[in-house]
């Protein structure tokens, strides 16, 4: 690994810093930067699956739109993590009250992960987005555009992204390996995409991780550092669940929700990831699976629209037991 | 014999002779031994909760006298407004004891007790008093998950109290009856203990009820003692819908005026795995109440009332009324444990939102992201390459201790 650089995550070490360092999402990259050349946007959505690179693009467009002081003209917001409609208003609001320094006639406006926004918070950021138009551009993040109401997405120029090609994905891998010094193998590289898909972002960071056992970066090293990552707490629960012992998976559930932070729908989300994951050791048969993605399916449903994620989580994991009990 | 009381006359003066509750019994001792080495434990104030007549009070009272603490208490009898409170209680916290005690000690009986509307502010008041306390304060409560007492809970430290097993009451009736000189079969005494569920208290009232005066006791006399009316607590709620054979029955528990289905719903949910052990019968009755839970979600986002019946059905009947429904079986209850487990994990939660708020300003992302995308990653770094990961940290602004609390508790 490099000496001399200060030591940071590769996925943001690594991140493009312009649309012209961008190697993937072609045609999105060629478009936005038409829009840097004529210093004109309209309101743009990036839709697409995590790692493609989406907040990439729109960092990239601010640094080319806005040079090397783009940050004085970029608000960058999360809808995750702004309490409610109200908390986002007002800072848009104080925000594209002043014009925009520099050439380019307004200010940009990131708001990532806005599909986690209700229906009627969007409602609030249609106005908003009509409202502030003449200082201000958005633009907004989402994996699944479905859940961006009609009129915004109306009002949207949409760019869909596309999961990253295997080749583009092992030709970022292999630069970074040699700019860190760091020897990867084939099986190495193929590894790391049967974890991660067009996931550019979970593959440099198990590469990252991989890379810091010290070693060779080669099947044995990312598997080792896989089983890692995902918490192993998601596996027991699961196995504890499927064979029936409900009372000791409802703790490993309530240890998940208070110690690790993890939402009710995180937790979902984990559980599904382990259940479809190749290196599996639950062994549930293949049929049993795609029962089990149509209760997950059905709890997701019930955790969004219900009050209380632990009921809701504990009425899968006493379900679990009846499917452990028919294929175990 | 004399016309004391029994309960007070045996009441234990040592705390050694307190019955049962051992770990309870520990776990207020250490806190209570920190006071008395001039030192201030985290929390203020221990909250001792657990069913009437198990050993709350008469454990604080036998600690006052073996450490020589005067102690000054309210209870729910008394006229509690915040005014009263703050006379009685906040001059006396404030100056150490005269009369020879070593030192104070304030408790607040049944603060489960207090009326929300009737002692206006007397729950702030009991807040403020832990606040300001230089001695220690402790409260006792039936129902310590009481919605009113959520703010007061956090501020305390959790003491539960189970009822007193069958064996030790034997053996506390067996001396009194020694030392009042009766005779009594041990049948007698085992009645009277199985009609009190675990109620020291009451055990000892209904012996000194019939035995009064008496040389001998029999099960003949035990038939002149009315029932005690128990106050329906969330357990026997429970239990009546676990046991209910129609939908009626179940649903009835929901027409008491009293009837708090948010708490019921935690309860039902604590206790449904150990009523219902089999795997058919659990999944039927979680899916009840999950169904429940969805409609409760409507109400909270559309405020459409109209929909609750829905909601209470299937959280009795929909949970009793089963296919696969095994025998009703006696079980213990809990108290649910969720909400401990929140109040516990608290500070943690604290220290990891710093960290995710780190990683969320360095790589653009939402804070769950940050936990699920990141931080394992950063975890298994600092875990197989101790000197990369440390750099990491310095990169994000994270403390190595903060980052190590952390990783501690995940693994």
């Amino acid at each position: 690994m490099s000496e001399s650089h200060e030591i940071e995550l590769w996925v943001e070490k690594y991140r493009p810093k312009t649309l012209d360092e961008m190697i993937d999402q072609e045609e999105i990259v060629e478009r936005l930067k038409r829009f840097v050349r004529e210093k004109a946007l309209p309101h743009l959505l990036f839709a697409g699956p995590p790692g493609t690179g989406k907040t990439t693009a729109a960092l990239c467009l601010a640094h080319d739109l806005y040079g090397e002081n783009w940050r004085a003209n970029v608000l960058e917001l999360n809808a995750s993590d702004e309490r409610g409609i109200q908390v986002i208003r007002e800072r848009v609001k104080d925000y594209a009250r002043t014009v925009a320094l520099g050439e380019v006639p307004f200010k940009l406006v990131i708001l990532d992960e806005a599909d986690n926004m209700t229906s009627d918070a969007q409602q609030a950021l249609r106005r908003m987005m009509e409202m502030y138009s003449r200082t201000a551009r958005f633009c907004l993040i989402a994996n699944y555009p479905s859940k961006i109401i009609e009129p915004i997405q109306s009002r949207c120029a949409i760019f869909r992204f596309q999961l990253l090609k295997k080749e583009d994905v092992f030709a970022r891998l292999k630069y970074i390996c040699e700019q860190e010094s760091v020897k990867i193998t084939e099986d190495g590289l193929e590894a790391i995409w049967e974890i991660s898909g067009g996931d550019l972002r979970r593959a440099i960071n198990t590469l990252q991780a991989a890379a810091a056992l010290g070693g060779v970066v080669d099947e044995h090293a990312v598997y080792k550092v896989v089983g890692k990552v995902s918490p192993r707490e998601i596996r027991e629960l699961l196995k504890l669940a499927l064979t029936g012992n409900f009372i000791k998976a409802r703790s490993k559930l309530r240890e998940l929700m208070a110690y690790y932070g993890l939402s009710g729908l995180d937790i979902l989300k984990l559980i599904h990831r382990e259940i479809l994951s190749p290196k599996s050791e639950l062994g549930l048969p293949e049929e049993a699976k795609v029962e089990l993605i149509d209760l997950a399916g059905e709890i997701n449903f019930r955790l969004v629209e219900g009050a209380d994620e632990e009921i809701q989580l504990s009425a899968f994991l006493a379900k679990l037991a009846l499917l452990g009990k028919k294929y175990l | 014999m004399s016309t004391e009381i029994w309960t007070e006359k045996y009441r234990p003066r040592r705390v050694n002779d307190v019955v049962g509750n051992r770990e309870a019994k520990e776990k207020f001792l250490s806190w209570l031994k920190v006071w008395l080495a001039g030192k201030v434990p985290s929390k203020k104030a221990a909250l001792l909760y657990g069913p009437p007549g198990c050993g709350k009070t008469t454990l604080v009272h036998a600690a006052a006298e073996e450490y020589n603490l005067e102690v000054i208490e309210m209870n729910a009898s008394d006229v509690r407004t915040a005014n009263a409170l703050s006379r009685v209680i906040k001059t006396s916290i404030k100056e150490r004891s005269l009369f020879g005690y070593k030192g104070k000690i304030v408790l607040l009986d049944e603060v489960d007790g207090i009326n929300l509307r009737e002692d206006i502010g007397a729950l702030r008041a009991i807040e403020s008093i832990i606040s300001e306390t230089i001695v220690p304060v402790v409260l006792t409560a039936n129902n310590p998950w009481d919605p009113k007492l959520r703010s007061l809970r956090d501020k305390c430290l959790l003491i539960e109290f189970r009822p007193i097993p069958s064996y030790l009451e034997l053996r506390v009736l067996r001396k009194i009856c020694e030392r009042e000189g009766i005779r009594a079969s041990d049948d007698v005494l085992r009645a009277i203990i199985k009609r009190n569920k675990g109620d020291l208290r009451a055990c000892i009232n209904d012996l000194q009820a019939i035995a009064q005066g008496k040389k001998i006791i029999t099960l003949e006399d035990l038939r002149l003692l009315g029932e005690r009316s128990h106050q329906l607590s969330m357990f026997d709620i429970v239990r009546q819908v676990f046991l209910a054979k129609k939908c009626s029955e179940a649903k009835a528990v929901t027409l008491n005026p009293s009837f708090d289905y948010q708490m019921f719903m935690q309860y039902i949910h604590e206790n449904l795995p150990y009523q219902y052990s089999m795997p058919e019968a659990l999944a039927e009755a979680y899916d009840a109440l999950s169904k429940a839970d969805v409609i409760m979600g409507r109400i909270k986002k559309t405020q459409n009332w109209g929909l609750l019946p829905y909601a209470l059905e299937l959280m009795t009947a929909g949970v009793a009324i089963i296919k696969h429904k095994p025998r009703f079986r006696f079980v213990r209850y809990s108290f649910p444990e969720k909400l401990r487990i929140l109040s516990k994990s608290k500070e943690y939660r604290e220290k990891l939102d710093i960290v995710l708020e780190a990683i969320k300003k360095k790589c653009h992302l939402s804070k769950s992201k940050a936990n699920i995308e990141i931080l394992p990653y950063i975890m298994v770094i600092y875990e197989v390459n101790k000197e990369e990961g440390k750099k990491l940290l310095k990169w994000l602004g994270v403390s190595e201790k903060t980052f190590k609390e952390i990783l501690d508790k995940r693994t």
